[in-house]
Protein backbone atom coordinates (compact mmCIF):
# COMPACT_ATOMS: atom_id res chain seq x y z
CA UNK A 1 0.00 0.00 0.00
CA UNK A 2 1.24 3.54 -0.75
CA UNK A 3 2.52 6.15 1.77
CA UNK A 4 0.15 8.66 2.54
CA UNK A 5 2.16 12.06 2.53
CA UNK A 6 0.59 15.40 3.76
CA UNK A 7 1.29 18.41 1.82
CA UNK A 8 0.94 21.61 3.98
CA UNK A 9 1.31 24.79 1.98
CA UNK A 10 -0.78 27.71 1.24
CA UNK A 11 1.13 28.07 -2.24
CA UNK A 12 -1.80 26.13 -4.74
CA UNK A 13 1.44 26.06 -7.09
CA UNK A 14 3.67 24.43 -4.91
CA UNK A 15 0.75 22.34 -4.39
CA UNK A 16 0.13 21.03 -7.58
CA UNK A 17 3.94 20.34 -8.06
CA UNK A 18 4.47 18.43 -4.78
CA UNK A 19 1.12 16.80 -5.76
CA UNK A 20 2.18 15.50 -9.26
CA UNK A 21 6.27 15.02 -8.03
CA UNK A 22 4.17 12.42 -5.34
CA UNK A 23 1.89 10.73 -7.37
CA UNK A 24 4.69 9.84 -10.13
CA UNK A 25 6.12 7.73 -7.12
CA UNK A 26 3.42 6.06 -6.11
CA UNK A 27 2.96 8.29 -3.18
CA UNK A 28 -0.81 9.07 -2.29
CA UNK A 29 -0.55 13.06 -2.14
CA UNK A 30 -3.43 14.41 1.04
CA UNK A 31 -3.09 18.56 0.95
CA UNK A 32 -3.98 21.07 3.27
CA UNK A 33 -3.58 24.83 2.71
CA UNK A 34 -2.69 26.34 6.20
CA UNK A 35 -1.52 25.17 9.51
CA UNK A 36 -5.09 24.94 11.39
CA UNK A 37 -6.07 22.63 7.97
CA UNK A 38 -2.87 20.85 8.51
CA UNK A 39 -3.50 19.51 11.92
CA UNK A 40 -6.63 18.91 11.21
CA UNK A 41 -5.64 16.55 8.58
CA UNK A 42 -3.06 14.79 10.02
CA UNK A 43 -5.24 14.30 13.21
CA UNK A 44 -7.69 12.93 10.71
CA UNK A 45 -5.59 10.76 8.36
CA UNK A 46 -2.86 9.91 9.97
CA UNK A 47 -0.47 10.25 7.46
CA UNK A 48 3.27 8.83 6.90
CA UNK A 49 5.15 11.38 6.70
CA UNK A 50 4.46 15.30 6.53
CA UNK A 51 5.93 17.93 4.21
CA UNK A 52 5.47 21.68 5.76
CA UNK A 53 5.98 25.10 4.62
CA UNK A 54 6.56 27.65 7.38
CA UNK A 55 5.03 31.57 6.70
CA UNK A 56 1.06 30.41 6.04
CA UNK A 57 -1.97 32.02 6.62
CA UNK A 58 -3.69 30.99 10.12
CA UNK A 59 -1.21 29.15 11.63
CA UNK A 60 2.22 29.01 10.67
CA UNK A 61 4.61 25.40 9.99
CA UNK A 62 6.66 27.34 13.18
CA UNK A 63 3.85 26.57 15.66
CA UNK A 64 2.33 23.72 13.44
CA UNK A 65 5.88 21.51 14.05
CA UNK A 66 6.32 22.72 17.14
CA UNK A 67 2.64 21.14 18.30
CA UNK A 68 3.40 17.89 16.23
CA UNK A 69 6.73 17.56 18.10
CA UNK A 70 5.37 17.71 20.90
CA UNK A 71 2.66 15.49 21.51
CA UNK A 72 3.08 12.06 21.79
CA UNK A 73 0.71 10.45 19.28
CA UNK A 74 1.78 12.65 16.62
CA UNK A 75 5.90 13.20 17.31
CA UNK A 76 7.21 10.09 15.49
CA UNK A 77 5.57 11.48 12.36
CA UNK A 78 8.77 12.61 9.96
CA UNK A 79 8.47 16.12 8.84
CA UNK A 80 10.14 17.28 6.15
CA UNK A 81 10.30 21.40 5.87
CA UNK A 82 9.61 22.72 2.92
CA UNK A 83 9.85 26.79 3.19
CA UNK A 84 11.43 29.89 1.75
CA UNK A 85 12.16 30.80 4.99
CA UNK A 86 16.39 29.80 6.25
CA UNK A 87 16.89 26.88 8.90
CA UNK A 88 18.61 29.72 10.77
CA UNK A 89 15.68 31.74 11.59
CA UNK A 90 13.82 28.21 11.63
CA UNK A 91 16.03 27.28 14.48
CA UNK A 92 16.24 30.96 16.28
CA UNK A 93 12.22 30.77 15.94
CA UNK A 94 12.07 27.37 18.07
CA UNK A 95 15.19 28.28 20.35
CA UNK A 96 12.89 31.14 21.31
CA UNK A 97 10.13 29.14 21.55
CA UNK A 98 11.56 26.42 23.78
CA UNK A 99 12.71 28.95 26.02
CA UNK A 100 9.49 30.69 26.30
CA UNK A 101 7.61 27.61 26.81
CA UNK A 102 10.32 25.21 28.30
CA UNK A 103 10.15 22.11 26.09
CA UNK A 104 12.79 21.79 23.52
CA UNK A 105 11.93 20.38 19.94
CA UNK A 106 14.01 18.36 18.04
CA UNK A 107 15.39 19.45 14.48
CA UNK A 108 13.83 18.54 11.65
CA UNK A 109 14.10 15.38 9.58
CA UNK A 110 15.11 17.35 6.32
CA UNK A 111 15.13 21.11 6.29
CA UNK A 112 15.16 22.05 2.03
CA UNK A 113 14.29 25.35 0.99
CA UNK A 114 12.16 26.64 -1.72
CA UNK A 115 12.59 25.68 -4.76
CA UNK A 116 13.15 22.31 -4.32
CA UNK A 117 13.83 19.42 -7.50
CA UNK A 118 12.12 16.38 -7.47
CA UNK A 119 14.41 14.21 -6.81
CA UNK A 120 16.02 16.01 -3.89
CA UNK A 121 12.46 15.45 -2.18
CA UNK A 122 12.12 12.60 -3.29
CA UNK A 123 15.18 11.24 -1.72
CA UNK A 124 14.28 12.85 1.15
CA UNK A 125 10.97 11.08 1.85
CA UNK A 126 12.64 8.19 1.17
CA UNK A 127 15.05 8.53 3.49
CA UNK A 128 12.86 9.89 6.65
CA UNK A 129 10.47 7.31 5.98
CA UNK A 130 13.69 4.34 6.13
CA UNK A 131 14.29 6.07 9.53
CA UNK B 1 -9.70 44.98 24.65
CA UNK B 2 -6.14 42.44 24.18
CA UNK B 3 -4.25 43.28 20.82
CA UNK B 4 -3.07 39.85 20.41
CA UNK B 5 -3.54 39.63 16.73
CA UNK B 6 -2.52 42.18 14.45
CA UNK B 7 -3.10 42.76 10.58
CA UNK B 8 -0.74 44.32 8.71
CA UNK B 9 -1.70 45.40 5.18
CA UNK B 10 1.03 46.84 3.50
CA UNK B 11 1.39 47.45 -0.37
CA UNK B 12 5.16 47.91 0.48
CA UNK B 13 5.04 51.60 -0.85
CA UNK B 14 4.14 52.99 2.04
CA UNK B 15 3.91 50.68 5.51
CA UNK B 16 7.57 48.57 5.46
CA UNK B 17 9.27 46.86 7.75
CA UNK B 18 9.95 49.98 10.07
CA UNK B 19 6.59 50.79 10.35
CA UNK B 20 6.22 46.96 11.54
CA UNK B 21 8.62 47.28 13.91
CA UNK B 22 7.58 50.32 15.50
CA UNK B 23 4.47 48.35 17.13
CA UNK B 24 6.69 45.34 18.02
CA UNK B 25 6.06 47.23 21.45
CA UNK B 26 3.04 45.93 21.46
CA UNK B 27 4.07 42.56 22.35
CA UNK B 28 4.89 44.26 26.00
CA UNK B 29 0.81 44.24 26.28
CA UNK B 30 -0.42 41.02 24.59
CA UNK B 31 0.38 40.95 20.72
CA UNK B 32 1.31 37.19 20.03
CA UNK B 33 0.87 37.26 16.22
CA UNK B 34 1.23 39.35 13.32
CA UNK B 35 -0.66 38.80 9.68
CA UNK B 36 0.99 40.41 6.99
CA UNK B 37 -1.94 41.16 4.33
CA UNK B 38 -0.63 42.16 0.41
CA UNK B 39 -3.32 43.36 -1.96
CA UNK B 40 -2.10 43.05 -5.51
CA UNK B 41 -5.04 45.30 -7.42
CA UNK B 42 -6.48 43.54 -10.31
CA UNK B 43 -5.99 46.15 -12.80
CA UNK B 44 -2.44 45.71 -12.46
CA UNK B 45 -2.82 41.99 -13.50
CA UNK B 46 -5.87 41.52 -15.29
CA UNK B 47 -7.59 42.55 -18.73
CA UNK B 48 -5.06 44.54 -20.78
CA UNK B 49 -6.49 44.82 -24.19
CA UNK B 50 -5.10 41.79 -26.50
CA UNK B 51 -3.15 40.39 -23.50
CA UNK B 52 -5.89 38.99 -21.48
CA UNK B 53 -5.14 38.10 -17.84
CA UNK B 54 -1.23 38.67 -17.11
CA UNK B 55 0.02 35.57 -15.21
CA UNK B 56 3.38 36.42 -15.72
CA UNK B 57 3.04 39.54 -13.93
CA UNK B 58 1.12 38.18 -11.07
CA UNK B 59 3.22 35.41 -10.52
CA UNK B 60 6.13 38.40 -10.68
CA UNK B 61 4.27 40.48 -8.03
CA UNK B 62 3.41 37.88 -5.90
CA UNK B 63 6.70 36.28 -5.35
CA UNK B 64 7.74 40.20 -5.02
CA UNK B 65 5.65 40.31 -1.68
CA UNK B 66 6.23 36.69 -0.83
CA UNK B 67 10.31 37.35 -0.79
CA UNK B 68 9.25 40.91 1.52
CA UNK B 69 7.56 39.15 3.93
CA UNK B 70 9.83 35.98 3.84
CA UNK B 71 12.09 38.62 5.04
CA UNK B 72 9.99 40.58 7.78
CA UNK B 73 8.11 37.05 9.12
CA UNK B 74 12.14 35.96 9.85
CA UNK B 75 12.87 38.65 12.33
CA UNK B 76 9.13 38.44 13.80
CA UNK B 77 9.46 34.38 14.24
CA UNK B 78 12.53 35.02 15.93
CA UNK B 79 11.04 36.94 18.54
CA UNK B 80 8.63 34.12 19.30
CA UNK B 81 6.02 35.54 17.80
CA UNK B 82 3.60 34.00 15.03
CA UNK B 83 3.42 35.08 11.93
CA UNK B 84 0.92 34.51 8.84
CA UNK B 85 0.69 36.11 5.15
CA UNK B 86 -1.88 36.26 2.61
CA UNK B 87 -0.84 37.93 -0.60
CA UNK B 88 -4.17 38.29 -2.49
CA UNK B 89 -5.22 39.40 -6.24
CA UNK B 90 -8.36 42.02 -5.99
CA UNK B 91 -9.85 45.25 -4.84
CA UNK B 92 -8.18 46.72 -1.31
CA UNK B 93 -11.21 46.56 0.75
CA UNK B 94 -12.39 43.24 0.05
CA UNK B 95 -10.05 41.36 0.58
CA UNK B 96 -9.26 42.88 3.81
CA UNK B 97 -12.37 41.91 4.66
CA UNK B 98 -12.06 38.25 3.67
CA UNK B 99 -8.73 37.86 5.80
CA UNK B 100 -10.72 39.64 8.80
CA UNK B 101 -12.91 36.71 8.33
CA UNK B 102 -10.37 34.33 8.25
CA UNK B 103 -7.75 35.52 10.52
CA UNK B 104 -9.79 37.38 13.24
CA UNK B 105 -7.32 40.08 14.32
CA UNK B 106 -7.84 42.22 16.90
CA UNK B 107 -6.21 45.53 15.35
CA UNK B 108 -5.87 46.43 11.64
CA UNK B 109 -3.00 48.51 10.71
CA UNK B 110 -3.16 50.62 7.11
CA UNK B 111 -1.77 53.27 5.67
CA UNK B 112 -3.35 56.47 4.57
CA UNK B 113 -5.41 56.50 1.88
CA UNK B 114 -3.98 56.55 -1.65
CA UNK B 115 -6.91 57.89 -3.74
CA UNK B 116 -7.41 61.79 -4.90
CA UNK B 117 -9.70 63.89 -3.39
CA UNK B 118 -12.65 63.61 -6.56
CA UNK B 119 -12.29 59.30 -6.43
CA UNK B 120 -12.98 59.48 -2.74
CA UNK B 121 -16.05 61.97 -2.98
CA UNK B 122 -17.38 58.97 -5.10
CA UNK B 123 -15.97 56.21 -3.58
CA UNK B 124 -15.06 56.80 0.11
CA UNK B 125 -11.20 56.61 1.55
CA UNK B 126 -9.95 53.31 1.98
CA UNK B 127 -10.22 53.97 5.51
CA UNK B 128 -14.03 55.38 6.02
CA UNK B 129 -14.82 52.47 3.58
CA UNK B 130 -12.52 49.96 6.39
CA UNK B 131 -14.28 51.94 9.08
CA UNK B 132 -17.85 51.81 7.84
CA UNK B 133 -17.64 47.90 7.08
CA UNK B 134 -16.10 46.78 10.17
CA UNK B 135 -16.02 46.77 14.16
CA UNK B 136 -12.03 46.27 14.63
CA UNK B 137 -9.77 49.01 16.12
CA UNK B 138 -8.02 50.71 12.52
CA UNK B 139 -4.33 52.33 13.20
CA UNK B 140 -3.71 54.49 9.99
CA UNK B 141 -0.24 54.48 10.36
CA UNK B 142 1.56 57.40 8.36
CA UNK B 143 4.99 56.66 6.11
CA UNK B 144 8.27 58.22 6.71
CA UNK B 145 7.45 61.25 5.11
CA UNK B 146 10.26 64.21 4.63
CA UNK B 147 9.04 65.27 8.22
CA UNK B 148 10.39 61.78 9.49
CA UNK B 149 7.32 62.36 11.95
CA UNK B 150 6.63 58.58 12.17
CA UNK B 151 7.54 57.84 16.09
CA UNK B 152 9.35 54.82 17.04
CA UNK B 153 7.09 53.97 19.71
CA UNK B 154 3.67 55.20 18.55
CA UNK B 155 1.67 54.46 21.82
CA UNK B 156 4.58 55.95 23.90
CA UNK B 157 2.01 59.10 23.92
CA UNK B 158 -1.43 59.21 22.90
CA UNK B 159 -3.85 61.89 22.22
CA UNK B 160 -6.99 60.98 22.80
CA UNK B 161 -10.13 63.89 21.33
CA UNK B 162 -12.69 62.50 22.98
CA UNK B 163 -16.36 63.94 21.80
CA UNK B 164 -17.89 62.04 24.75
CA UNK B 165 -20.11 59.40 22.06
CA UNK B 166 -19.92 55.89 23.15
CA UNK B 167 -16.33 55.28 20.56
CA UNK B 168 -14.91 58.02 22.59
CA UNK B 169 -15.91 56.04 25.44
CA UNK B 170 -14.78 52.89 24.37
CA UNK B 171 -11.32 54.26 23.15
CA UNK B 172 -10.51 55.76 26.65
CA UNK B 173 -11.34 51.95 28.02
CA UNK B 174 -9.15 50.31 24.94
CA UNK B 175 -5.68 53.08 25.97
CA UNK B 176 -6.38 51.79 29.48
CA UNK B 177 -5.64 48.35 28.53
CA UNK B 178 -1.94 49.49 26.49
CA UNK B 179 -1.05 50.95 29.81
CA UNK B 180 2.06 49.18 29.68
CA UNK B 181 3.17 50.93 26.54
CA UNK B 182 2.48 54.42 27.44
CA UNK B 183 4.54 57.20 29.08
CA UNK B 184 1.49 59.87 29.10
CA UNK B 185 -1.99 60.42 27.40
CA UNK B 186 -3.07 63.78 26.91
CA UNK B 187 -7.14 63.96 26.52
CA UNK B 188 -8.85 66.86 25.11
CA UNK B 189 -12.67 68.08 24.13
CA UNK B 190 -12.97 70.82 21.40
CA UNK B 191 -15.80 73.30 21.92
CA UNK B 192 -17.26 74.41 19.27
CA UNK B 193 -17.22 78.34 19.31
CA UNK B 194 -21.19 78.51 18.60
CA UNK B 195 -21.44 77.17 22.22
CA UNK B 196 -19.53 80.34 23.74
CA UNK B 197 -21.42 82.52 22.36
CA UNK B 198 -23.19 84.64 25.15
CA UNK B 199 -22.97 87.53 26.52
CA UNK B 200 -21.76 86.36 29.78
CA UNK B 201 -18.62 86.02 30.54
CA UNK B 202 -19.74 83.60 33.62
CA UNK B 203 -22.01 81.17 30.86
CA UNK B 204 -18.65 80.25 29.06
CA UNK B 205 -16.38 79.92 31.96
CA UNK B 206 -19.17 77.77 33.32
CA UNK B 207 -19.24 75.42 30.13
CA UNK B 208 -15.21 75.30 29.67
CA UNK B 209 -16.07 74.40 33.79
CA UNK B 210 -17.99 71.65 32.49
CA UNK B 211 -16.31 70.19 30.30
CA UNK B 212 -13.21 70.55 32.32
CA UNK B 213 -14.79 68.24 35.09
CA UNK B 214 -15.39 65.82 32.66
CA UNK B 215 -12.54 65.36 31.38
CA UNK B 216 -10.74 65.16 34.45
CA UNK B 217 -12.93 62.63 35.90
CA UNK B 218 -11.61 60.82 32.75
CA UNK B 219 -8.30 61.53 33.29
CA UNK B 220 -8.75 60.12 37.20
CA UNK B 221 -9.62 56.17 35.22
CA UNK B 222 -6.35 56.91 33.40
CA UNK B 223 -4.71 57.79 36.54
CA UNK B 224 -6.38 54.85 39.00
CA UNK B 225 -5.05 52.58 36.10
CA UNK B 226 -1.22 53.88 36.76
CA UNK B 227 -1.32 56.36 33.52
CA UNK B 228 -0.22 60.09 33.90
CA UNK B 229 -2.35 62.15 32.13
CA UNK B 230 -3.21 65.77 31.32
CA UNK B 231 -6.38 67.46 30.14
CA UNK B 232 -7.21 70.04 27.31
CA UNK B 233 -10.05 71.56 26.38
CA UNK B 234 -9.66 73.37 23.17
CA UNK B 235 -12.58 75.93 21.28
CA UNK B 236 -12.41 76.19 17.31
CA UNK B 237 -12.99 74.04 14.80
CA UNK B 238 -12.23 70.35 15.97
CA UNK B 239 -10.21 68.67 12.88
CA UNK B 240 -7.75 72.05 13.36
CA UNK B 241 -7.63 71.95 16.84
CA UNK B 242 -7.00 68.74 17.35
CA UNK B 243 -4.30 68.35 15.08
CA UNK B 244 -3.35 71.51 16.95
CA UNK B 245 -3.18 70.20 20.08
CA UNK B 246 -1.06 66.57 18.38
CA UNK B 247 1.41 69.35 17.65
CA UNK B 248 1.53 71.41 20.72
CA UNK B 249 1.73 68.09 23.19
CA UNK B 250 4.40 66.28 21.04
CA UNK B 251 1.90 63.19 20.50
CA UNK B 252 2.84 60.19 19.39
CA UNK B 253 -0.75 59.48 17.37
CA UNK B 254 -4.25 60.41 17.48
CA UNK B 255 -7.09 58.20 18.98
CA UNK B 256 -10.09 58.82 17.79
CA UNK B 257 -13.72 57.13 18.18
CA UNK B 258 -14.77 55.95 14.94
CA UNK B 259 -18.92 55.82 13.84
CA UNK B 260 -19.52 53.37 11.64
CA UNK B 261 -22.41 55.77 10.18
CA UNK B 262 -21.65 57.08 6.43
CA UNK B 263 -25.07 59.42 5.40
CA UNK B 264 -24.58 61.48 2.21
CA UNK B 265 -23.49 64.79 4.32
CA UNK B 266 -20.84 62.54 5.79
CA UNK B 267 -19.45 61.52 2.25
CA UNK B 268 -19.51 64.73 0.57
CA UNK B 269 -18.39 66.97 3.16
CA UNK B 270 -16.15 64.46 5.35
CA UNK B 271 -15.82 63.42 8.55
CA UNK B 272 -13.46 64.51 11.11
CA UNK B 273 -12.11 60.85 11.78
CA UNK B 274 -11.31 60.83 8.24
CA UNK B 275 -10.18 64.26 7.69
CA UNK B 276 -7.55 63.49 10.57
CA UNK B 277 -7.15 59.85 10.02
CA UNK B 278 -5.86 60.92 5.55
CA UNK B 279 -4.53 64.05 5.92
CA UNK B 280 -2.70 64.18 9.16
CA UNK B 281 1.12 63.56 9.79
CA UNK B 282 -0.20 61.75 12.77
CA UNK B 283 -0.70 57.50 13.11
CA UNK B 284 -4.34 57.52 13.98
CA UNK B 285 -5.84 54.98 16.11
CA UNK B 286 -10.14 54.74 15.45
CA UNK B 287 -11.85 52.84 18.05
CA UNK B 288 -15.32 51.71 17.03
CA UNK B 289 -18.06 52.01 19.52
CA UNK B 290 -18.81 48.15 21.30
CA UNK B 291 -22.60 48.90 20.18
CA UNK B 292 -23.81 48.64 16.94
CA UNK B 293 -24.64 51.26 14.99
CA UNK B 294 -27.15 51.53 12.43
CA UNK B 295 -25.29 52.35 9.23
CA UNK B 296 -27.23 55.02 7.17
Amino acid sequence: MSKKVLVVDDDPDVRTFIVTVLEENNFTPIVAQDGVEGLQKIEEENPDLVTLDVLMPRGSGIRLYRKLKTDPSLKNIPVIMLTGITLKSFLRSQKTLSEFQGEKVPVPDFYLEKPVEPEELIDAINESLKG
Amino acid sequence: MKIKKLLFVTKFEDLCYNSLNSLLDLTKASLEHVVFLNVIEKEKVAMHRGAGYIKEEEVKLKETANIRFIDWAENLFELGLEVGAHINVGSLIPEILKTIETEKPDLIVIGRSHKGPLEQLYSRSDVTELIRRISIPVLVFKHMNEDNIVPDKPFRKPLLATNWSDSSINAAEYINDLKELIDEVNVMYVTNEKQLKSKSTHKVQKIRKQERAKLDELCDTFEDNGIKTRAHVYVGDPEKEIIKAAKEYQASMIVLGSSSRTSIIERWMGSITRTIADKSIYPCLLIPSNKKEASK
